[in-house]
């Protein structure tokens, strides 16, 4: 009995091992597909991840990407004890807090108004035109804003000067303008794109609520605040709790293009630090210690407001 | 329903509403001014004489007329090859990209396929945590990478997001197609070349219209890896716009500025205009992204 029992285990193990088998004699081929893209992930992917050990070690030239020695928290608490990375830290929040606060309403205000304009065609030419910014590179973006705004032949400061008697302005130099100009290129790249999600959520709204909303002898602006935003509450929800999870990731390559000595002291941000510490004066491992820093805290922003996402709206984006 | 209509009519055309229709028109032709208005600006530079420029006489149409920024950037062969370079870096890029995604995509979209899940879950963890900017220069410059147009295309072959709309796609072509074409004895291969990617035209577009312009656009990564002969055009025209380098050497140094005004929106203008043109008849395929691919996995 004993022996019997003991050959089925056997039995059931050789039956599992040859069901795998058989698994892969059946479907070699999608393995195979797998092998190059998973090469990719580990190498392009993964092991820069596993880099950012170089963070609790000391870089050498020439001795390896993962440095020579553990010096434990050594840069960690380099950093924190230095003024540009706080000043850094904040004008990241800073930056990021305006960005959320303009560019947050504005997408929502314009999808509902466009929702409302009634010749489709008309609607179709705005909204087509609305979301091509998003494709324009941000070396041609800044670049179209230093010649408008160029205090020497720009169109804004030749129109400040000749309506107004202004004289010419270094809108690109001086520190006061530069979140405002951060934020509203931001406007102008991003709104009709981000329209898109809730022109789509008010399409869902059934037709039903308008035509009561009508028959009760409310007007277009009662249908709005009435219908069309409590309709798409839950999507606004979800997308602010998803970009409060975003707010150290700002476009860093847009704030490199725009960063001048002049404008730095509002200008520099996490991004921009690990950039200029890191490759400009090659100190490695202090810039890995900032970037894995602001990383972790990045991942712990993303998935707790997701989470907080669907614990409130039943709805995340993982 | 008479009464019901006739209140409709009653609602529709009060003054209160007209005066919302004249709102709403102002605001979208205002953003449609907003949206147009700094290319018709760079365009009436471009083309304007440099006498006007200094002249502050240009808005948005053209003064004296020319095309000699033009000429003189065409005959600059540094900005020849930088396009030539971006224009290679994009094809070539959004090939190996297609490629890959699709690769992984397919066998992805296979719940039944053992591990599948934890190829999924390795996908979904590299796009919230990624090694960061140092660690990824270091492993790039250790692969031996840096100086080599490898460093432009490699890094990117794909795209988390775009993988994640491919998948999303593939699951929702019906499964008889395959099982019947794997009873006629075609391998997972075949499937996938002869029947899965000419279904997949749409959504293929789409992702690789997105891959086309992350490397039109990119230049960050060519100031970190390559030299400049290397250089795409955007990276190009970055290096005119900060002064790191110079279009042309204009005779008159007075000239010299306007000269550089006119050089840098013609830069502007052709360096976007593929984008700009292809834009109206491919933008139904940027939208769809949006729809097809909602990132769940």
């Amino acid at each position: 009995m004993a022996r019997r029992k003991k050959q089925n285990s056997y039995d059931s193990a050789s039956l599992q091992k040859s069901n795998f088998k058989r698994h892969l004699r059946r479907y070699w081929q999608l393995y195979a597909m797998m092998v190059l893209p998973l090469i990719y992930f580990i190498v392009f992917k993964y092991i820069p991840m596993f880099g950012n050990i170089l963070a609790f070690r000391r870089y050498r030239p020439g001795m390896g990407p993962y440095g020579v020695k553990w010096v434990g928290f050594k840069y960690f608490k380099m950093f924190m004890q230095d003024p540009a990375f706080w000043r850094a830290f904040r004008n990241t929040l800073t930056i990021s807090l305006g960005n959320l606060i303009v560019n947050f309403p504005i997408p929502i205000i314009f999808a509902i108004l466009l929702n409302e304009v009634r010749n489709v065609r008309f609607k179709k030419t705005v909204q087509t035109v609305s979301y091509m910014p998003r494709f324009i590179s941000t070396v041609v973006v800044i670049a179209i804003l230093g010649e408008l705004l160029s205090p020497s032949s720009g169109l804004i400061n030749n129109f400040l000067q000749s309506t107004f008697g202004i004289k010419p302005i270094y809108f690109m130099n001086e520190a006061k303008y530069f979140r405002w100009l951060y934020i509203l290129t931001d406007t102008w790249q991003f709104t009709g794109w981000t329209a898109i999600i809730y022109l789509a959520a008010i399409t869902g709204i059934s037709a039903d609520l308008f035509e009561a909303a009508k028959i009760d002898g409310a007007n277009r602006l009662q249908q709005i605040i009435y219908v069309t935003i409590p309709s798409i509450l839950p999507t606004i929800m979800v997308l602010l709790i998803l970009n409060v999870g975003r707010m150290l990731s700002l476009g860093f390559e847009k704030v490199l293009l725009m960063y001048t000595p002049s404008n730095s002291q509002v200008s520099d941000i996490i991004d921009t630090l690990v950039y200029r510490t890191g490759l400009a004066n090659q100190n490695y491992s202090y810039a890995t210690a900032i970037g894995l820093f602001s990383g972790i805290i990045g991942v712990i922003l993303v998935s707790s407001s997701n989470s907080i996402s669907k614990k409130i709206t039943g709805d995340g984006i993982y | 329903m008479e009464f019901t209509r006739g209140v409709y009519m009653k609602t529709y055309r009060t003054k209160g509403n007209i005066i919302f229709d004249v709102i709403i028109y102002v605001v979208m032709i205002f953003v449609l001014l907003i949206c147009l208005v700094p290319f018709l600006y760079m365009l009436a530079v471009s083309l304007s004489a440099p006498k006007a420029i200094i002249n502050n006489e240009v808005s948005f149409i053209p003064v004296g007329m020319n095309f000699e920024a033009y000429k003189q950037i065409f005959s600059y062969p540094n900005f020849f090859k930088a396009y030539g370079n971006t224009i290679f870096y994009t094809t070539v890029g959004t090939f190996i990209s297609l490629c890959m995604t699709t690769l992984f995509a397919y066998p992805l979209s296979k719940h039944h396929l053992k591990g599948q899940k934890i190829a999924m879950k390795l996908v979904v963890f590299s796009m919230f945590f990624s090694g960061g900017l140092i660690p990824n220069y270091l492993l790039i410059s250790s692969l031996r990478l840096t100086g080599t147009r490898f460093a432009m295309l490699l890094p990117f072959a794909i795209n988390q997001f775009n993988l994640i709309i491919l998948i999303n796609f593939f699951k929702s072509i019906p499964n008889e197609i395959e099982e019947a074409a794997l009873i006629d004895g075609l391998g997972y291969f075949g499937i996938l070349r002869r029947i899965i990617v000419p279904l997949s035209k749409p959504a293929l577009a789409t992702i690789g219209l997105y891959t086309a312009v992350f490397f039109w656009n990119d230049w960050f990564n060519g100031l970190i890896y390559l030299n400049t002969d290397q250089f795409p055009v955007m990276l190009f025209l970055r290096n005119i716009v900060n002064g790191t380098s110079m279009l042309g050497d204009a005779a008159g140094s007075a000239d010299k500025a306007t000269i550089a005004i006119s050089i840098k929106s013609a830069v502007i203008i052709t360096s976007t205009l593929p984008i700009i043109i292809l834009y109206p008849f491919l933008q139904k395929y940027f939208v769809k992204g949006l729809t097809v691919g909602s990132v769940k996995g």
